[in-house]
């Protein structure tokens, strides 16, 4: 103990120490800063750019057709990051280093553990700062010389307006269809191009939206319905590797780099006549396993009947938005399922008994292999839910659902994540008549695995 | 997912099931007869994987050949797949 406590004293002197040197070190900089260029203010600087920026850009100013006028456009643009995640971090940190004069991040959760094997702004000493203080502090660390502001809150319809009008291009770094169709929506009200980017798994898809504003499809023209509330499945859930969402970030900011290079951020929708031209606008699709990891398809131009963007009468109005406007209820809330009866459902606790008592029975649990792989209870047997969804109805053979050693007369229980899917399961094999008209229990297990961890064996490493 | 994949027999075109629609059906890609109009491979999709409609037909976009193709309303038929089309189910990817 004394030995810790020593360590802790001497790492808490040495910081100490640290600290005051780098205060030190931050005022010497600051007096020779300030002393060079009062000398070359005498001499007056004649270059359009600062001399520091020359020093930090110039690898990309002399690529073909960037130059000066490009780091110019990257210097006066403005881009706002909605989100600070795994698109999020990666993307800010290029446009970052690129220099784009101002970059606003919005996001209103706080890092977590589970957030840095893709979130590489963050850090673990910043576990528990809000991910936009978090991402600010690691991209004043690659280029402290633009400005950052951090809206330390997840974008509403009743603060889009206020957010998104300080700037002229958006990123949509974000998790849910509900944030996908505001964002969408308030860019073609704000006449801003958006490049909208996402990844799930090992897949991801970027596309550039509402380009020229007014002109380009919105998010709407695109997928016109949200999909239902209970087939989207966050990252938390259902997993993502870092690369694959790294991919789809860093591509985001060079979309972005792409844009505000050739000032199509600038063109605001105020472009006389129609001289300008509607680009082809291609969806990304990557599929990081697939033997063509890149397609890209060619979408149409804008829907004429578009809610958002059709720019007739009937389109959506900014005050709309703000006061009317319920995106929960457009993409749909989550049901919880309820399939069983409270008499088809056993507690955690009951079910502790019953293998404590060895009684005969069967405990499938149907989450996905590597949920299954990573923790399970002891002598259950896994048979993925997919496997339920995709069978073939009556009469045909079950021994995909259930064991062939199983006596007939076995009571079967059935657990999942939380209890939804456990429901679907149970329901499935009384459908194919397991149950035998009820003289055999098929049943589920309430809450899943949640509940056994809260309960029975807090040591469970994830659920 | 693979147009490196197996050239469509003879009267088949390849369909691929991007994201969601991959999981769904426990697919990267398959092939299927062709000729056949996109309502109707629709329903075909459904009777071979139940509730596909709903979860994932019903809000995804379709390609043919790369190209966007509108999908038919209740009762049409639309577009007709041709022999050795490479059709995409692609429902939107929200996370991030």
């Amino acid at each position: 103990m004394d030995k810790i406590e020593h360590l802790r004293k001497e790492i808490a002197q040495r910081e100490a120490e640290l600290a005051d040197l780098r205060a030190r070190l931050a005022a010497e900089e600051k007096l020779s800063c300030a002393e060079s260029e009062k000398k070359l203010d005498d001499e007056e600087w004649k270059w359009p750019l600062e001399e520091h920026d020359y020093q930090r850009y110039s690898r990309q100013m002399i690529v073909p057709n960037f130059g000066l006028q490009g780091q110019l456009h990257v210097k006066h643009a403005k881009v706002l990051l909605v989100g600070a995640g795994g698109l999020g971090c990666p993307a800010a940190a290029y446009l970052a280093g690129a220099g784009v004069g101002t970059l606003g991040l919005v996001d209103g959760d706080a890092v977590e553990v589970s957030n840095l094997h893709r979130q590489v702004a963050h850090a673990t000493s910043r576990v528990g700062m809000m991910k936009v203080d978090s991402a600010v502090a690691y991209l004043k660390g690659l280029n402290p010389t633009i400005t950052y502001n951090a809206h330390a809150t997840h974008l509403t319809p009743q603060n889009a307006e206020e957010i998104v009008s300080q700037y002229d291009l958006v990123l949509d770094c974000t998790d849910h269809p509900t944030s996908r169709y505001l964002i969408s929506d308030i860019c073609v009200l704000l006449s801003k191009p958006l490049v909208s980017a996402s990844a799930f798994q090992t897949s991801g898809q970027l596309i550039v939206l509402n380009n020229p504003p007014g002109k380009g499809p919105c998010y709407r023209c695109v997928f016109p319905k949200p999909p239902p509330p209970e087939s989207v499945v966050g990252c938390g859930e259902g997993g993502i590797i870092g690369p694959v969402v790294g991919t789809m970030g860093v591509l985001q900011a060079l979309e972005a780099i792409k844009l505000i290079v050739k000032g199509d951020h600038l063109k605001n929708g105020l472009i006389n006549g129609d001289v300008e031209e509607v680009k082809q606008v291609g969806l990304l699709l990557f599929s990081a396993m697939g033997d063509v990891p890149f397609r890209t398809v060619r979408m149409r131009g804008k829907r004429k009947e578009c809610f958002a963007c059709s720019g007739d009468g009937t389109a959506l109005t900014l005050n709309e938005l703000k006061t009317s406007m319920d995106y929960v209820q457009f993409c749909g809330v989550n049901q919880p399922v309820k399939l069983l009866q409270p008499e088809e459902r056993i507690s955690v606790a009951e079910y502790e008994r019953i293998s404590q008592e060895h009684r005969s029975h069967l405990l499938l649990d149907v989450r996905e292999k590597e949920h299954f792989g990573v923790c399970n209870i002891k002598g259950s047997i896994n048979v993925p839910i997919s496997r339920f969804t995709a069978h073939r109805g009556q009469g045909s053979d079950l021994t995909d659902l259930i064991p062939a050693d199983v006596a007939p007369d076995s009571p079967i229980y059935i657990v999942c994540r939380v209890g939804n899917d456990s429901q679907i399961a149970a329901k499935k094999l009384k459908d194919l008549g397991v149950d035998r008209n009820g003289e055999r229990f098929v049943g589920d297990i309430l809450g899943g695995l949640k509940a056994w961890k809260e309960t029975v064996d807090p040591s469970l490493p994830f659920i | 997912m693979t147009s490196s994949a197996p050239k469509p027999q003879r009267g088949h075109f390849n369909l691929l099931y991007f994201a969601s629609a991959g999981s769904f059906t426990g697919k990267d890609q398959e092939s299927l007869p062709a000729p056949v109009p996109i309502g109707k491979l629709f329903s075909e999709l459904e009777s071979r994987y139940p509730g596909i409609q709903a979860k994932i037909l019903d809000s995804c976009l379709v390609t043919v050949n790369l190209d966007y193709v509108d999908i038919p309303t209740q009762g049409e038929e639309g577009a007709v797949i041709q022999e050795g089309d490479e059709v995409a189910i692609i429902p939107p990817v929200s996370s991030g």
